[in-house]
């Protein structure tokens, strides 16, 4: 404890370095000072810091419904970070309607703190956004003054204390109850309250008052979480000539692809689509979607998709430009790197994801599906289709499905199944009834009873057979209990 | 060989003859069991032939006879996923005249974890796509539907069932029957006055003919 650390400067800019695969940047680590910051007088003495924070509370997001939700809130924030981003590198979203600006660094460029201070507010009225502002040596500081609505510029850690002193309590944001307490003892004003001895407020609200109140007079450093922007793979491509057949434009892609499959492999990700937008002169731009079946990195994928969708492809006019643009990035799952994956495919077989966006990227992504059995006992229900394929071998999934057939009562073992299930019942005519019923057709097993489904309005209550008719053809045939019908509903093929 | 001459037996003895049957059993190929011993004894090596091309000719209009015909391949499929001591390997259906119904396929003990429905839109992309199954070398069987299609396209399945090394099995109509086929099996199964009728049309290493039926009820069953 002797070495206490203390501020942790070098670390604010940690992030904003940190590679930018996944969205949300890493975590720093935020130095909480043990409970005995309460009282040394040592620490009474402001961190010397060149830093300023600018701090710019957005009140619309409080109000629109159309971020009202957590979600969107974060994404206009998000959005709001990226305009940011071009006064300072290290831009910190402050939840749940504020962002944050280191600006120290950035006064120098842009001639002085005020020029700077109003180019920025100048930004947000450009997007049309109202705010209040606020510039001081720490972000707590920066953010209580922007939160009261007091648009100040100040740059000395050591007024910090007496310009605070005025603000409402309500900025700190604290919670509800702590606030009541302290109105209760009729502190209503930041000033009163850095008069009251340390040792009792620490005691009476917890440390962490304390330490709110030593960030706030930036006598402890508080190192933000940096906003990384999301990357994403755009290349351009001017043809100098316009392009008009599609293999020509295969053969240019080549090199983009190329890049792009680097590009996502050095930063360990893969993408689950990618799109090729081509430009024309006069025509409106198209579109080519390039879904790929599983997150991937491999440039020899990326082809094979490509040279599927390209084959299809009919141009309705010279191309002038190309760019190809590719999905969110994903991390990659680990162990799918191939370390001679570059040499290309002479001697590699496929992989089930390669085989499967083969055939969806020229039969159609619907054309390609998985079925799996549901615990149901109506035969319609007890199957689905699954778009969503698993590649991985798992030996999870081979219990789940061992347990579904072993352990459930409703998947059954003994009572035969068709292979084939028609996509609805095909009523049968009374009068094949009457004619099987005579010696055509010999009913080998049943009846079964199905009743079931009364919870969700497609009760059925019918009696299975298996038939087999003359010939030899054996089909899935049942009797609905009420009306007494008989209905085809499977063939066993 | 009891009903061969013994003279000719003496000579078949001799290590200096090749035999054209022995040629086929000792690439010792990998068979899948049809679950069915009649059949099995039947077919070259005791089982289907993995890595080839078999067809089955149906009689009936919608390709779903209901003859058993899709049963006589599940045993063979399950076994086939399994095989390796690897990740179990896909089966493809390209084109099945109804919907799998998948309690029945797991009953049968098909991993539908690795089980693909293909529904092409036309002939020519249903039999790419076979194509590119069976090449992929993922599949450990192929299952495709299909009302015509050239012998051309058949060889090349066939290529690509031998490279990948997977069960192609083509299911047709009756009508094609007397066109030359490359596969390397071919069975007709008709209706019977009782069961159906299984026929061996052309077996490479065996003899064609009327395979005995079993009641294959205790397949069903199984």
């Amino acid at each position: 404890m002797k070495s206490r650390p203390r501020a942790v400067t070098a670390d604010l800019f940690a992030a904003a370095s940190a590679p930018a695969a996944a969205d949300p940047a890493p975590l720093q680590t935020l130095v909480v000072p043990p409970p005995a910051a309460v009282a040394p007088a040592t620490s009474r003495a402001p961190v010397r810091t060149k830093h300023l924070w600018y701090a710019a509370v957005f009140p619309q997001l409080d109000q629109e419904s159309a971020a009202s939700n957590a979600e969107g809130r974060a994404a206009v924030l998000r959005r709001l970070s990226l305009h940011a981003q071009q006064f300072t590198s290290l831009v910190s979203i402050e939840m749940p309607n504020s962002l944050l600006l280191e600006i120290g660094g950035s006064i120098k460029l842009f001639g002085s703190l005020e020029a700077l201070h109003a180019d920025i507010d100048a930004e947000w009225s450009r997007l049309k956004h109202d705010t209040s502002s606020a510039t001081a040596p720490s972000a707590l500081a920066a953010l209580w003054f922007a939160r009261a609505g007091k648009r100040v510029l100040i740059e000395d850690p050591g007024s910090l204390a007496s310009k605070l002193a005025d603000l409402p309590l309500a900025c700190t944001s604290w919670d509800l109850e702590r606030l009541q307490t302290l109105h209760a003892m009729g502190v209503t004003r930041v000033g009163e309250l850095l008069r009251l001895p340390r040792a009792g407020l620490a005691r009476r609200f917890g440390p962490a008052a304390v330490l709110d109140l030593d960030l706030a007079l930036a006598r402890q450093a508080a190192p933000r979480r940096a906003f990384v922007p999301r990357e994403r793979f755009r290349e351009r491509c001017d043809f100098e000539t316009e392009v008009e057949t599609v293999a020509y434009l295969e053969k240019t892609l080549e090199p983009l692809v190329e890049r792009c499959a680097r590009f996502l492999r050095e930063r360990q990700a893969g993408v689950q689509a990618l799109e090729l937008r081509l430009e024309h002169r006069t025509h409106p731009l198209t579109r080519v979607h390039l879904g790929l079946a599983s997150t991937t990195s491999e440039q020899r994928r990326f082809q094979d998709v490509l040279a599927q969708q390209l084959s299809r492809l009919e141009l309705a006019a010279p191309i002038r430009r190309m760019t190809l643009l590719s999905g969110p990035l994903q991390p990659l799952p680990a162990g799918s790197l191939d370390a001679f994956a570059h040499l290309g495919g002479a001697g590699g077989r496929d992989t089930a994801p390669q085989l499967v966006e083969r055939l969806r990227a020229r039969l159609g992504e619907q054309a390609v599906y998985g079925i799996c059995p549901v615990p149901e006992h109506r035969p319609e229900a007890a199957w689905r289709r699954v778009h969503e394929l698993s590649w991985c071998a798992s030996p999870r999934g081979r219990d789940a499905s061992s347990r579904v057939r072993g352990g459930s009562p409703t998947i059954d073992q003994d009572l035969a199944r068709p292979v084939w299930l028609l996509d609805e019942p095909t009523k049968l005519r009374d009068s094949d009834v009457r004619r099987w019923r005579q010696g055509e057709m010999i009913f080998e097993e049943g009846p079964e009873r199905i009743e079931s489904g009364w919870w969700d309005g497609r009760d059925v209550a019918r009696d299975y057979y298996i038939a087999r008719r003359s010939g030899g053809a054996r089909l899935w045939i049942f009797q609905e209990r009420q009306s007494k019908c008989w209905y085809l509903h499977g063939v066993f093929a | 060989m009891p009903r061969e001459a013994s003279a000719l037996a003496d000579l078949l003895a001799d290590a200096r003859i090749w035999k054209l049957k022995d040629v086929s059993a000792a690439a010792s190929r990998t068979v899948w069991s049809t679950g069915r011993s009649g059949l099995d004894a039947r077919l070259p090596g005791g089982g289907w032939p993995a890595a080839s091309l078999v067809e089955v000719l149906l009689d009936a209009a919608g390709l779903a006879a209901g003859l058993g015909e899709v049963q006589l391949f599940l045993p063979a499929l399950a076994q086939g996923q399994r095989q390796g001591d690897g990740e179990p390997r896909w089966l493809v259906w390209i084109a099945p005249p109804h919907e799998p119904f998948a309690p029945a396929l797991a009953q049968q003990g098909i991993e539908l974890g690795r089980f693909l429905v293909v529904r092409p839109a036309t002939a020519t992309e249903a039999l790419w796509a076979a194509e590119q199954a069976l090449g992929s070398g993922v599949c450990a069987a192929v299952l495709l539907w299909l009302k015509g299609s050239d012998e051309r396209w058949l060889r090349r399945l066939k290529l690509a069932a031998e490279a990948g090394g997977a069960l192609a099995v083509l299911f047709r109509p009756e009508r094609h029957r007397f066109e030359s086929s490359p596969a390397t099996l071919r069975l007709l199964l008709t209706r019977g006055r009782e069961e159906p009728l299984l026929e061996i049309l052309k077996v490479q290493g065996g003899r064609p003919g009327p395979v005995e039926s079993e009641v294959p009820r205790a397949d069903l069953a199984s």
